[in-house]
């Protein structure tokens, strides 16, 4: 076989095996979220790993640390032959994979409304259906985080039009970003997009 | 009455070790990046074919709404 052809059949497995751990509700509903799912979007930045963002069974009790929260979820994987860790998260088919607890009312309607994708692997493979976090909530993720590299992403999205704006300025305005989204409009020198929809 | 407060994990460990990661990853020489790009593309193709779909999608609509006649 050749290394393309490992490389995408790794991509397809490892996909496989979370679409199983949902099946045997060992996670609740996920999505694809961070690089990879700006990648269905936008042209790529590096990563080295899938961001899964996992919903999680909250309640009124204290936090728990986001690793704690993960320990059935490596229990299992470790039962089934996946127990090479690297910072980027655990080895799954020789993709680093990190699973993400939701961790904010924004992120768990990110997750509620994340799109269906049939993802054709190759024609020889055939596909996996996956769920990837629409782009309105990568960007307004990316604004709440606010890393250079997140406003960079932000800009990315807004110049290869690659997020709809009506939406967005709704996510922003539900979930108290706009001095962020402000401050970034000011910064990247940019008109801003909400207030030019809401006047025309 | 009033629903209680979802309390949410905290995640900052998490964050913490990615951001570990992506250190290490900038340590690495000129080389082993451009493999890791490559392996990058080769893997991430799948979604590259899924956004040039939905893009010429749009480009289409916009076109027919620009000139129905065509």
């Amino acid at each position: 076989m050749s290394t393309v052809g490992q490389h995408l059949m790794g991509m397809k497995q490892t996909l496989d095996v979370v679409n199983r751990m949902e099946a045997d509700r060992i996670i609740g509903r996920y999505a694809i979220a961070g690089a990879v799912a700006a990648y269905n979007y936008i042209e790529p930045t590096v990563t080295e790993d899938v961001d899964i963002l996992i919903a999680f069974d909250s309640g009124p009790r204290q936090p728990q640390s986001g690793l704690v929260t993960l320990g059935p979820i490596l229990s299992y994987l470790k039962d089934k032959g996946y127990s090479e860790f690297r910072k980027e998260g655990i080895l799954i088919e020789g993709w680093a994979v990190q699973f993400i607890p939701v961790a904010s009312d924004l992120d768990a309607e990110a997750l509620a409304k994340a799109d269906d994708v049939d993802l054709e692997i190759d024609p020889n493979e055939g596909s996996v259906n996956v769920r990837v976090l629409r782009p309105e909530y990568i960007v307004a993720t990316a604004l709440r985080v606010g890393r250079p590299k997140d406003r960079l992403r932000v800009i990315q999205f807004l110049q290869e039009e690659a997020v709809d704006i009506e939406a967005l300025c709704d996510v922003i305005g539900r979930h108290g970003l706009a001095d962020a989204w402000l401050t970034l409009c000011g910064g990247a020198g940019i008109a801003d997009p909400c207030w030019i929809k809401s006047t025309t | 009455m009033k629903q209680p407060e979802t309390i949410y994990p905290d995640i900052s460990d998490i964050l913490q070790r990615k951001a570990e990661g992506r250190r290490d990853i900038s340590r690495r020489s000129f080389g082993e990046k451009i493999a890791m790009m490559e392996a990058l593309r080769e893997r991430l193709a799948p979604f590259k074919r899924l956004r040039e779909q939905r893009r010429a999608a749009r480009q289409a609509a916009q076109g027919s709404k620009v000139d129905p006649e065509k």
